[in-house]
């Protein structure tokens, strides 16, 4: 029979309210209050149960979730499950915390449920399943029934779907599906245009997700002392593309030394970008990263220094999430180098 | 304006002696065919195959559909294209129902070619394994892109559309056996009990965005990259006005065969007197430059305001940059007053977790989704492949690669295949056809 592990907090191990919340992490083999109800519904057995109070996982927070990493490390378990927290907002925090922590480090599913409310949701919904649960503890039953219910999907291997299905906080993560009445885009369309137009409630089926802006950088004071670097999705690499970047859904970037060119040669550089049409660009690779200019702004003195590499990737295609990560990892590189500014260009 | 589309339902293909249709039938003499194919000197190679459903055959690179059509009064089924420049969506059409000629690389593809599974798991990607494939596979004289990811195709292009008027003849003096009628009234003239319904538009966004001539789609023969937005009739752009480019990746491409079945034009037109009054279609395009896409975005807006349109679904022909024509679009209707919904794709990532388009608008209320170009795919070998595997890995299509560190090559030694949706032909079915949509996981 395959393994659970349950996360409760002080209060539901029936420790103590309030004045037991810096209740230090135990484990304890076997069943604790809603480890019972658990136990019953889940295809697994309940081999043990965690208890942490909720202030000390709020105010200790690494050494708590050390301490409960360590726990584990000699059990064999196949799932996790915290709470459920309800609409306490402490006890939220403390099961997507432990869920997240357990999730990266043993790699197998965690679980939990919590009142829309609960400022736990916003915070770990985009890393765990977090299920949608009632305000109190009368829910109990209905709350850790839907967490055992999607467990039991899991542990036979049997498919999940989506979030509105199954009844857990959408994470973020968007796949296509196949509609079960085959209704057509068009008809969709139709329909949905019909009840927008009769001020009718409808159904978008993508929600505008907030906005994720970076902040504009304050203006470099001295651009005659500055330290600038090139960066560009266009695509531009020396013609055999070393770092084999690919033309288009990138997963790769490169940087090649400049310090020693004028400007890039065409013939030596070229632009591997599928994106666009690139006679322009192979022709004279500056147009797309400005190499020509920026060593004409350094010899009148408009920068203090061009720094030694350029920076290239494909931007066609290429999503948010790695766009994010290589950005990450080149404003490593540029900060380390000690980089002022960036001309970032795009195609 | 009025348009019969009149229907013969093919259950069959068949190699044989004449060139004919028969009792739901279609035979071809292949040597004629050809032939006519080649009166083209930029074929140096063809051939035809047929593929039918269920088989287990594998088509690639495919670049483009189109339907089997002629009309009886001699005007040629591709004004501007296969023939002289006249005006169409008036009249009569005779079109070959549940076929369709595909332009297929004999040996080479381009970053918008696609693929089509007629079996298996792999058929439920794209409509066209439900359709009988008539298939030209060509080689061609234009040497100067034979090695370019983005090639025009523009002799397998046009092989396309003229082999499917060759075909459309067999049917040109034949009664059909259906008639479908597509007729609106003028704008201004319409019933009181029609003209009282909202009034909506079309917003079609043609891809156009390839600034040398070309590779995009054709309006009357017009490369798009050079035309500003129209106000066009639906049944021109059910009638053959429109030709599909050779850019866009193919999950997300209009095929001429989805221009001129457009079935978003076909739901418009079934709630036309009953639920709305349907203008007609504002026929815009994709740009490259911001100034460009936001011209664009005020012809459209005026002209569905002075039209009077209440409302208005907004489609695009792609993903990524025109993302920001369409999201453009919608918010420029909405802020005159037009209630808009947008038919589209998304980009989500392999794991889904990417913004979903490129430009994102809190007035986009009302989107319909169509499918993630970027879901992988893994599909085992198929018996038969028609056309050459290995382009699908080796000549830049943009759902295929050559080398990735952890996935390998998109075809394998053993005959499977592993590639992004992205190279689904027509996968996305951004037309209208698409029964897939995107859900939270």
């Amino acid at each position: 029979m395959k393994k659970a592990v349950h996360y409760i907090n002080q209060f539901f191990a029936g420790i103590g309210g309030e004045e037991m919340a810096d209740y230090k992490p135990e484990i304890r083999e076997g069943l604790v209050g809603p480890s019972l109800a658990l136990n019953s519904m889940i295809d697994a057995e309940v081999t043990h149960t965690i208890i942490c109070g909720d202030n000390f996982m709020g105010t200790h927070t690494d050494e708590a979730v050390e301490e409960i990493l360590k726990f584990l490390e000699g059990i064999d378990f196949d799932i996790f499950i915290a709470g459920p927290a309800f609409n306490a907002g402490r006890y939220g925090v403390a099961c997507g915390t432990i869920c997240k922590a357990v999730k990266e480090k043993f790699n197998v599913e965690a679980i939990t449920s919590m009142n829309e409310e609960n400022p736990g949701v916003d915070m770990f919904k985009k890393d765990i399943y977090i299920f949608k649960g009632g305000k109190s503890a009368a829910k109990l039953r209905d709350d850790v029934k839907k967490m055992a219910d999607f467990a039991n999907k899991i542990l036979n291997g049997k498919k999940t779907g989506s979030a509105d299905e199954e009844g857990f906080f959408e994470r973020g993560i968007r796949s296509q599906v196949w509609i079960d009445d085959k209704k057509t885009a068009a008809r969709r369309g139709v329909e949905m245009l019909i009840k927008k137009l009769n001020n009718e409630e409808f159904v978008t089926e993508l929600p505008i997700p907030k906005q994720d802006r970076v902040d504009i950088a304050h203006p470099i004071k001295d651009l005659s002392k500055a330290n600038i670097a090139l960066v560009t999705t266009g695509g531009i690499v020396p013609v055999e593309n070393p770092d084999r970047i690919q033309s288009a859904s990138a997963t790769r970037w490169g940087k090649y030394d400049i310090s020693n060119l004028e400007r890039l040669e065409s013939g030596v550089y070229k632009t591997i970008h599928a994106g666009f049409d690139p006679a322009a660009a192979d022709a004279d690779p500056n147009v797309i990263l400005p190499l020509d200019v920026m060593k004409e702004y350094l010899r009148e003195g408009k920068i203090g220094k061009l720094h030694k590499y350029f920076y290239s990737t494909v931007g066609t295609g290429t999503t948010q999430k790695e766009a994010s990560r290589m950005g990450k990892e080149i404003v490593e590189e540029l900060k380390k180098d000690k980089v002022d500014g960036v001309i970032l260009v795009s195609t | 304006m009025k348009l019969e589309i009149g229907n013969f339902y093919v259950k069959d293909v068949l190699f044989g002696e004449e060139t004919s249709y028969k009792d739901g039938i279609l035979t071809i003499n292949k040597e004629d065919a050809l032939a006519f194919i080649k009166e083209d000197e930029h074929i140096t190679d063809v051939d035809i195959e047929i593929a039918k459903p269920g088989e287990n055959t594998r088509i690639v690179p495919v670049k483009e559909a189109a339907e089997p059509r002629v009309r009886p009064d001699g005007r040629s089924t591709f004004p501007g294209v296969t023939g002289e420049l006249e005006a169409c969506g008036n009249g009569r059409v005779h079109a070959l129902k549940g076929v369709s000629v595909l332009g297929v690389g004999m040996h080479y593809g381009s970053f918008g070619d696609g693929l089509i599974d007629m079996g298996g798991e792999g058929a439920k990607y794209t409509l066209f394994s439900k359709l009988i494939n008539i298939c030209v596979v060509a080689d061609t004289d234009e040497e100067f892109e034979r090695f370019e990811q983005q090639k025009k195709n523009r002799a397998i292009r046009w092989a396309t559309h003229r082999f499917a008027e060759y075909l459309g003849n067999t049917v040109k003096m034949l009664d059909p056996e259906t008639i479908d009628v597509f007729e609106l009234e003028p704008v201004l003239k319409r019933e009181e009990n029609v003209s009282k319904l909202p009034s909506v538009v079309l917003v079609m966004q043609p891809q156009s965005q390839m600034e040398e001539l070309g590779y995009n789609d054709l309006v009357y023969g017009w490369d798009m990259n050079k035309y500003l937005p129209t106000f066009m009739h639906p049944n021109e752009v059910l009638d053959g006005a429109l030709i599909s480019g050779s850019f866009m990746p193919a999950s997300s491409k209009w095929s001429t065969y989805d221009f001129q079945n457009f079935p978003t034009i076909k739901e418009l037109y079934k709630e036309h007197g009953k639920s709305i009054n349907f203008l007609g279609v504002i026929m815009s395009n994709l740009n490259v430059s911001l100034e460009q896409k936001k011209r664009s975005s005020i012809f459209v807006a005026q002209m569905a305001k002075s039209l009077g349109a209440d409302g208005a679904i907004v489609t695009e022909e792609g993903y990524g940059n025109p993302d920001a024509d369409y999201i453009m679009c919608i918010r420029a209707l909405e802020d005159v007053g037009v209630k808009t919904v947008g038919i589209s794709n998304e980009c989500t990532g392999r794991d889904g977790a990417s913004q979903p388009l490129v430009t994102l608008d809190e007035k986009a209320d009302a989107l319909v989704s169509t499918g993630n170009v970027s879901e992988l795919i893994e599909l085992p070998k198929a018996d038969k492949v028609i056309g050459e595997l290995e382009a699908l890995a080796r000549d830049g299509l943009s759902g295929g690669w050559s080398y990735d560190e952890i996935l390998g090559s998109s075809v394998r030694e053993d005959g499977s295949i592993i590639m992004e949706n992205n190279a689904m032909f027509c996968g996305d079915g951004i037309s209208g056809w698409s029964i897939k949509t995107m859900k939270e996981f």
